[in-house]
């Protein structure tokens, strides 16, 4: 009963969220329900981390699991990967973080106003890192793909 | 090879792509490749989320430029999979331009989500990320509401034309106004989830995500522009949630 509280109903509501973010991007037929599973299946880990301690490698494991399902899904469906990690992505963008900050600033607390502030900014800077190395390890993957198949030599994909 | 109808339907292609927010790597990318299954071997590509530049050198030596200003894109991930779509499909087996052409206009005139659906979006958006952040289902359904009154709010002001920074102020000020009223009336009982999850509607998310990918494929410069613009989001949601919260003090003193 505590397991389907603690983590089965979280991450229910991480999938409708993102479904509902979908919706907004316009995400549409069966890309639809696979991108918001990608929110969902990063909530799991990102609650699976909380042993860690640290919510710092709970959002930095969460975005990698979101950014590799992406990855994954735009093979599958053929279609860009970024559709899926915009979804996906939804529940690790630091909105609490932006309220709080928001909210000591307004309660003149200076000190909890700059440390929450640097903690939001953490994040982001955790989401964005685990982005680029999901991203940068495929592109690696794929320039020798690419380059066999005959793309430009100069262009964007050998960057 | 008629180089100037390659190049206003490429870049008509590449001006609906960045239109419906992809990224400048994949605009490039997708021009190029359009270009060489056309022949055009020597065709230069700059894209940035505000302009697009193509050029294409003949074999005579003669210069083909087209610019494209951008001034106000979306995001609409059903219309970037099917032009991704096309263009594939197009460079496989180059048709006639005119037929590509044809394609692109029923793309480029095919509506958005509806009001319905970008409704629905806001409205559930808010009320299942405050679920998810430990609200209640009380806080969930003024959340509910208050994701309703940022649809409302941000469809009527960007009909106004009004910019976007404004505009995201606006709605955040109406969504923290809604919350209060919601908690105040007896209805929820967690402001600060309530607002939260009323605020993911509003929060840069696309540009956080597609900055990192642009900075990554040496796009420095859509990505510094994707930067400034979500730090400046987050700006004006906190400034416009901040200020609802001080007039709600401020009336709450008053009474």
């Amino acid at each position: 009963m505590e397991f389907l509280r603690d983590f089965l109903l979280p991450c229910f509501y991480a999938f409708a969220a993102c479904l509902a973010a979908c919706l907004i991007f316009n995400q549409r037929g069966l890309p639809l329900i696979f991108s918001a599973l990608g929110g969902a299946v990063g909530w799991a880990v990102y609650l699976l981390a909380a042993p860690t301690g640290s919510d710092i490698v709970q959002y930095f494991f969460g975005s990698i699991t979101v950014a590799v399902y992406a990855e994954i899904m735009a093979r599958v469906f053929k279609a860009p990967a970024t559709g899926f990690l915009l979804a996906g992505i939804f529940p690790f963008v630091p909105g609490g973080g932006i309220y709080y900050t928001m909210e000591y600033c307004l309660a003149g607390d200076t000190q909890m106003f700059l440390s929450t502030g640097i903690h939001t900014f953490g994040i982001a800077g955790t989401v964005a890192v685990a982005l680029l190395l999901v991203s940068s390890i495929v592109r690696m993957l794929h320039h020798g793909f690419s380059r066999e198949c005959g793309g430009p030599e100069t262009g964007p994909s050998s960057r | 090879m008629d180089y100037d109808s390659l190049l206003n339907t490429s870049s008509t292609l590449g001006l609906l792509l960045l239109q419906s927010g992809a990224e400048a790597y994949r605009v490039e990318d997708s021009l190029l490749r359009l270009c060489r299954a056309y022949g055009a071997d020597r065709t230069e590509v700059f894209a940035i989320p505000s302009l697009l530049i193509v050029s294409i050198c003949d074999p005579e030596g003669h210069s083909h430029t087209r610019v494209r200003r951008l001034y106000q894109g979306g995001t609409d991930l059903h219309r970037v999979a099917r032009l991704n779509d096309l263009c594939r499909r197009v460079c496989r087996q180059p048709p006639e331009l005119s037929l590509v052409d044809r394609e692109l206009e029923a793309l480029s005139r095919e509506p958005g989500p509806t009001y319905l659906r970008r409704l629905g979006g806001f409205a559930f958006v808010a009320a299942f990320f405050t679920l998810l952040f430990g609200g209640g289902w009380r806080d969930a359904l003024c959340a509910l509401a208050a994701g309703c009154v940022i649809c409302f709010s941000k469809y009527f002001l960007e009909g106004l034309r009004a910019n976007s920074f404004f505009v995201t102020t606006a709605c955040s000020f109406l969504a923290a106004l809604t919350a209060v009223a919601g908690v105040e009336l007896g209805l929820g009982r967690q402001l600060d989830k309530i607002i939260i999850g009323a605020f993911m509607g509003l929060v840069p998310g696309v540009a956080i995500t597609n900055f990192m990918r642009d900075l990554l494929a040496g796009d420095l410069f859509s990505g510094i522009t994707k930067l400034a613009d979500s730090l400046l989001t987050a700006t004006a949601i906190a400034l416009g949630a901040g200020m609802a919260l001080a007039l709600a003090r401020y009336l709450g003193g008053a009474l």
